[in-house]
């Protein structure tokens, strides 16, 4: 008994001890941490050898991180997409100017648009010191991973020619085929036996940057300069090293901006000054519309009272964008146009100039208005009611998504003060998700992607086209996107007939049929267009875009854009 | 003998009825796989059609029956094949959590250890003074327990990490220094600076239940008998206090602490998402958001069998250290 209990006595005191000296590892470990960390924000201002800092970026990761650097996979890493393969053309989401010419040189559609000759650089290298060629580019075209259904042969005529050739008029594909499309090398990926599950650990690229081997962590990756990149010889890219981290959140990635240790981070902010007056720099290029998904079809099995277009009239006169954009979105977002064309970007294509801007200010009385005219009547509760029945409609967004939250809360007050009963409730991103792709929902707080060239038509055929939809309780294809289960025939054959012409006057005809229809039928209600916010640092760096010189879509995650930037910089000392 | 055979019977039944359950309740969550990344991916800007093409081939969904699913899924457990994770695809579910398992286990276990040292070495000091102004102590140490940990967690990384510049905010080393951590002295103290502010996290969140339950026992076992003959004997206090007060008092909290490491395994989903801290916690997140059944099985599988064990494991001990839970068990 008295041995047994001086062996326990010793565990005990063992695990005391144990427990205790980590604690004071931990403590003692906490104070160095302080002393290197000071050490190091005080070597930073001298300068000393700024052309080896690294620059360190945020680009949305989270961890853990796994290694992937397939252009073709979904959880391919940011630095593939750009810094490492690069596609022909790099399209500015920002602004409308010419694309500029990454691998390729020149492109021409023929007269009919169902032929493009691109000429590509010559004298260009992969990393691995092989020579690029027109080839690649058509085995690029050719690859099953890369070819679009549409496109009937890819043939390289020459070292720097290549000759698309299409099924149909593909003038609105442009920025899908020479945007967005990874050139990949033919010697490499001919041996590649399972793309998909294609890793692509060591990836030969064409792109200013190249993997770092072996820094691939569950925290960060490193790219460093591609010695073979065709403007090495003009010094490019001038950061030599850039560090990719993963963090699992916005307040850890603004603490870390705060701290100087990431350089460069596109997310959302609330508080833009506290970030700014620590002289970090800062733009805000509002791209993506924030709407109200309705679903909008009774033929394509919706139901509720949105599928009548003089509830969706109302709500769009009844809500008041200035406070929302205000209150929930911390006053960062734009104004939004109904015809879902790009204001400032894209103002050519506004066919009607009363189209230019939803209303900023609720307008109660302009929404009774309609209403009554479509033969509701108020009740007794304050509320619009036809045939017995009250407009009452449930407004979903993703719990989490704060400012989509806080937005249908102000929409459903203020659709409450026009007599339309909205009530704002949560659901969990799965259900969100699964809502919207079935379209088993009645409205839903959503985003419209932006299109990444200075022209709507991407959102007119793929959001509201007929034939980008499918029947409620059926999954939406991929590539479409149209939700609102919304059909048009008069807008589906204007899309058709926009998409066979590159003549601006035929398209602007075709425009105005589809943007009378959907500022009318209103099958998603515009909001505002969300802030996209870019941090960046600008006492290390220089060359990045600004509001005057807006060359590149400035946020870190953008894809081939990133690698745009990356290659221009330049580190100061 | 036979009471270990009973043991050992309704351990394999109770394993068996996890692992399908296990099975089952990813399967009944809401959410298409393919439609949530797509829906994520495009949040992120263009989603290439070349990458929808994939999602759709990787997540195409399996139209096998229930039934097959499962007994494909029971040989794969046998056979010690944990999946491919969706999420992180094509990526095995086994080598994710590989790489994330020791760090849980050194952060969370460290911590939970602590926590548990601290609360017991002061709940019995404190029992032990009882009246006198440590007991102040208690409800201090339960607000910080009934203080959101999510709220600790930033209160604390405002604090320490950010006005005063203590300990680093983020990850699990310094990913600026490193590119992974090494066996040099350098990068060990590193990962020991990594670890101050998700540990101190973890044991202020924890310590207040070890301690009050500890200060509890320690009141009511002063009042034996045992003790106030001890003490009538003229043994040293010290003696009483350590010798026959706190080893019996801390018998209720050693189950406790048993069941506590045993979830360690299971990381600690808050702060391995504040600090973006490696961990397992944060592949639950992952699989969870992505509706990544692979990856939630795999966790779940690594937690209950680390529960099984450990219990088995007391029990067993119990039964030899306390003749009569043979008997009734």
């Amino acid at each position: 008994m008295i041995r047994s209990t001086r062996r326990r006595s010793v565990v005990v005191a063992v695990a005391l001890a144990s427990g205790v000296s980590l604690l004071l590892a931990g403590c003692g470990g906490g104070s160095k941490g302080a002393e290197t960390s000071t050490k190091a924000s005080t070597e930073k201002p001298t300068g000393v050898a700024n052309s080896t800092r690294v620059l360190n970026v945020w680009a949305g990761s989270m961890t853990p991180i796994v290694s992937n650097f397939n252009p073709f996979s979904p959880n391919v890493l940011h630095a593939a997409m750009g810094p490492i393969y690069e596609p022909l053309f790099a399209f500015n989401k920002a602004g409308s100017g010419d694309p500029t010419p990454l691998l390729g040189e020149s492109y021409e559609f023929s007269a009919d648009g169902t032929s493009l000759t691109i000429k590509v650089k010559s004298g260009v290298k992969w990393s691995d010191g092989d020579p690029f060629t027109a080839k690649d580019v058509a085995y690029t075209y050719n690859y099953a991973f890369s070819k679009p259904a549409y496109i009937t042969s890819a043939e390289a005529t020459d070292d720097t020619t290549v000759v698309l050739k299409f099924d149909s008029p593909q003038f609105t594909n442009e920025f899908s085929l020479l945007g967005t499309t990874f050139i990949i090398p033919e010697h490499i990926w001919k041996d590649v036996k399972d793309p998909a599950k294609f890793t692509n650990d060591d990836p030969v690229g064409t792109g200013p940057y190249v993997l770092k081997k072996g820094s691939v962590s569950s925290q960060a990756y490193t790219v460093v300069a591609n010695p073979n990149f065709r403007d090495a010889a003009q010094g490019k890219p001038a950061v030599k090293t850039v560090r990719y981290v993963g963090l699992d959140g916005n307040q850890n990635a603004e603490d870390l901006v705060k701290q100087g240790k990431i350089d460069w981070t596109g997310m959302f902010v609330p508080d833009v000054d506290a970030v700014t007056a620590l002289g970090i720099g800062y733009i805000n290029t509002p791209q993506d519309p924030t709407t109200i998904y309705t679903c909008s079809n009774a033929d394509q099995g919706c139901t509720g009272a949105q599928t009548d277009k003089a509830v969706r009239q109302a709500l769009t006169v009844a809500i008041d964008r200035k406070q929302i954009n205000d209150k929930a979105f911390k006053g960062l977002g734009a104004v939004v146009s109904p015809t879902f064309a790009l204001l400032g970007r894209d103002d050519k294509w506004i066919t009607n100039d009363a189209w230019k801007e939803s209303p900023q200010s609720a307008d109660a009385a302009a929404a009774a208005k309609i209403l009554e005219d479509a033969g509701y009547t108020k009740g007794s509760d304050g509320f619009y009611a036809k045939d017995g029945k009250t407009v009452s409609l449930t407004l979903k967004s993703p719990s989490g998504w704060t400012d989509y939250n806080q937005a249908a809360e102000l929409i459903a007050s203020e659709a409450k003060a026009a007599g339309i009963k909205i009530t704002a409730s949560t659901i969990s991103e799965q259900e969100y998700f699964d809502a919207r792709g079935s379209g088993k929902y009645e409205l839903l707080m959503g985003g419209v992607v932006g299109t990444s060239v200075a022209d709507p038509f991407q959102i007119y055929k793929d959001w509201f086209a007929g034939f980008s939809t499918t029947k409620v309780g059926t999954p939406l294809k991929a590539s479409t996107w149209n939700f609102s289960r919304y059909s048009n025939a008069d807008v589906d054959a204007a899309v058709k007939a926009a998409a066979s012409t590159n003549d601006e006057a035929k398209r602007k005809e075709q425009y105005a049929v589809i943007q009378k229809n959907i500022v009318d039928d209103l099958p998603y209600i515009p909001v505002i267009i969300n802030a996209t916010q870019t941090f960046f640092n600008q006492k290390d760096f220089s060359g990045w875009p600004t509001q005057d010189d807006l060359y590149m879509f400035p946020p870190s995650w953008g894809s081939v854009s990133s690698g745009v930037i990356l290659a221009n910089l330049v580190p100061l000392s | 003998m036979k009471y270990d055979g009973r043991r050992v019977a309704f351990y394999a039944i109770t394993l068996w009825a996890a692992v399908s359950l296990n099975f089952l309740i990813p399967r009944m969550l809401p959410g298409d796989p393919a439609q949530i990344l797509l829906g994520k991916l495009a949040r992120n800007g263009d989603v290439t059609p070349a990458v929808e093409k994939n999602v759709e081939l990787i997540l195409g969904g399996s139209d096998e029956p229930l039934w097959n699913q499962y007994w494909a899924y029971l040989d794969n457990i046998v056979h010690g094949d944990l999946g491919i994770s969706v999420s992180k695809y094509p990526e095995p579910v086994w080598d994710l959590i590989k790489d994330a398992l020791p760090w849980t286990l050194c952060l969370v276990g460290a911590a939970t250890i602590i926590a548990f040292a601290i609360g017991i070495v002061g709940g019995a000091w404190i029992g032990w003074k009882r009246g006198s102004a440590w007991d102040h102590v208690i409800p201090f140490t339960a607000l910080l327990q009934s203080v959101p940990y999510f709220w600790l967690a930033i209160l604390l990384v405002y604090f320490l990490g950010m006005k005063l510049g203590l300990a680093p905010i983020s990850w699990g080393w310094d990913v600026q220094t490193y590119d992974h951590p090494e066996w040099t002295w350098a990068s060990v103290v590193d990962v020991f600076q990594h670890a101050v502010l998700p540990a101190l996290t973890i044991v202020l969140s924890a310590v207040g239940g070890w301690l009050v339950g500890m200060r509890n026992m320690m009141v009511s076992t002063l009042a034996e008998d045992y003790i106030v003959t001890a003490e009538a004997k003229g043994l040293r206090p010290r003696r009483v206090l350590w010798v026959y007060a706190v080893r019996n008092a801390a018998l209720p909290s050693f189950a406790g602490f048993a069941v506590a490491l045993a979830f360690v395994v299971s990381g600690s989903l808050v702060m391995e998402q504040v600090f973006s801290y490696p961990g397992i916690g944060k592949l639950m997140i992952t699989a969870v958001s992505n509706a990544d059944y692979a990856l939630m099985q795999g966790v779940f599988l690594l937690t209950t069998v680390a529960v099984l064990v450990v219990n088995f494991l007391m029990d067993l001990i119990y039964g030899y250290i306390d003749p009569r839970t043979r008997h009734h068990g």
